[in-house]
């Protein structure tokens, strides 16, 4: 009976004490907090700070992209839906597009809107573009112009999470359970 | 008299020959009931974003078939895609063409085969109907309805 009381012990301190863990990849301390200084979709200049005070979700993708991006962003806006109606005010996510060819202001804010109102579009130059994607070390690139000069763009899939202080918290994916994402947003509204 | 005999035989000659070319003519159409679709939808994007087309096609007959091509009255230009994940950079790749095993099915779905929808020829509001046809190697044509859905729906 003996050998079942360490890990009863071990179990009992891993889920009753300390601080829930996350469910979705943390990276508390491995990315450095959000800044940037992009258009947004009033093609107004805007940086990070002006998104300050609010749980802040960064997705980088482009308006062209009628499977990976929509589906990300209709994840997202399910999940958020699943929150209290406070937090889902709160919550923020802002879709930077690397095609800022295609996408001016007006395309990404009805882009957005299609998403529900927490979704922000915001774009740049390739300066501002390449110094954000650096930073949380992604990356993006253009496919060759078809006849038609169609291209499609290749970009990171993932989803970059911050508190309300734009500290980073978390790396969600598209293979992370609606239920998982769920509960980290919900905590990370309550993560100050 | 044998001249008659002849023209009965000639007439019958023609009616075997007339059975034998339906015959011939018709497995094509009775086949394309053995290419079966369910959930076709069509994620429609704001402005004349590009949408996706998604549904599940099942080959339920003895024979393997291509799908080598997709056209839409609907759109200017259709085209199949693939979206690849390689780590954590997603891209779109054009796919020439699908083979699909008989007895097998393939699912279009998000993240993975698409309907690349571009250029719409009119308006297209949420709720609609819009028909696309599928076409195959072996010059069978199956024609769709796919419902318009919201972008914000998995």
């Amino acid at each position: 009976m003996g050998k079942w009381v360490v890990p009863v012990l071990v179990s009992l301190w891993l889920t009753g004490c300390g601080e829930q863990e996350w469910q979705t990849k943390d990276i508390s301390g491995l990315m450095p907090p959000l800044e940037f200084t992009l258009t947004d979709e009033k093609g107004n200049t805007v940086d990070a700070e002006s998104f300050r005070g609010e749980p802040t979700l960064l997705f980088f993708g482009f308006t062209h992209c009628p499977d990976v991006c929509p589906t990300t962003l209709a994840r997202l806006g399910t999940a958020i839906k699943r929150l209290d109606d406070d937090t889902q005010e709160d919550m923020q996510v802002l879709f930077v597009s690397v095609d800022p060819a295609r996408d001016d202001p007006e395309t990404l804010k009805e882009y957005t809107d299609a998403f529900g109102p927490q979704f922000v579009g915001l774009t740049g130059d390739k300066e501002a573009l390449d110094a954000l994607t650096r930073r949380y070390r992604v990356t993006y690139g253009y496919g060759e112009k078809d006849d038609n000069g169609n291209y499609t763009v290749s970009h990171s899939s993932a989803v970059f999470a911050f508190n309300d202080q734009g500290e980073a918290r978390l790396l969600i994916r598209d293979s992370d359970p609606l239920e998982a994402v769920v509960a980290d947003l919900e905590r990370l509204a309550n993560d100050a | 008299m044998l001249t008659i005999l002849l023209d009965k035989l000639s007439s019958l000659i023609r009616t075997v020959c007339g059975i034998a070319l339906f015959l011939v003519a018709v497995p094509p159409a009775l086949a394309a009931e053995t290419l079966t679709t369910e959930e076709a939808r069509i994620r429609l994007l704001p402005g004349d974003l590009p949408a996706a087309g998604y549904f599940t096609l099942r080959n339920t007959g003895d024979a393997d078939v291509i799908l080598v091509g997709v056209d839409s009255p609907a759109f200017g230009s259709v085209e199949m895609h693939r979206s690849v994940d390689r780590d954590g950079v997603a891209s779109m790749q054009p796919v020439e063409q699908i083979e699909l095993a008989a007895g097998e099915q393939i699912a279009f779905a998000p993240q993975g085969y698409h309907l690349m929808l571009m250029q719409r020829a009119r308006p297209l509001a949420i709720g609609e109907e819009v028909e696309i046809t599928l076409l195959f190697e072996d010059e069978r044509r199956l024609t769709v309805t796919f419902q318009t859905v919201s972008p914000a729906s998995l």
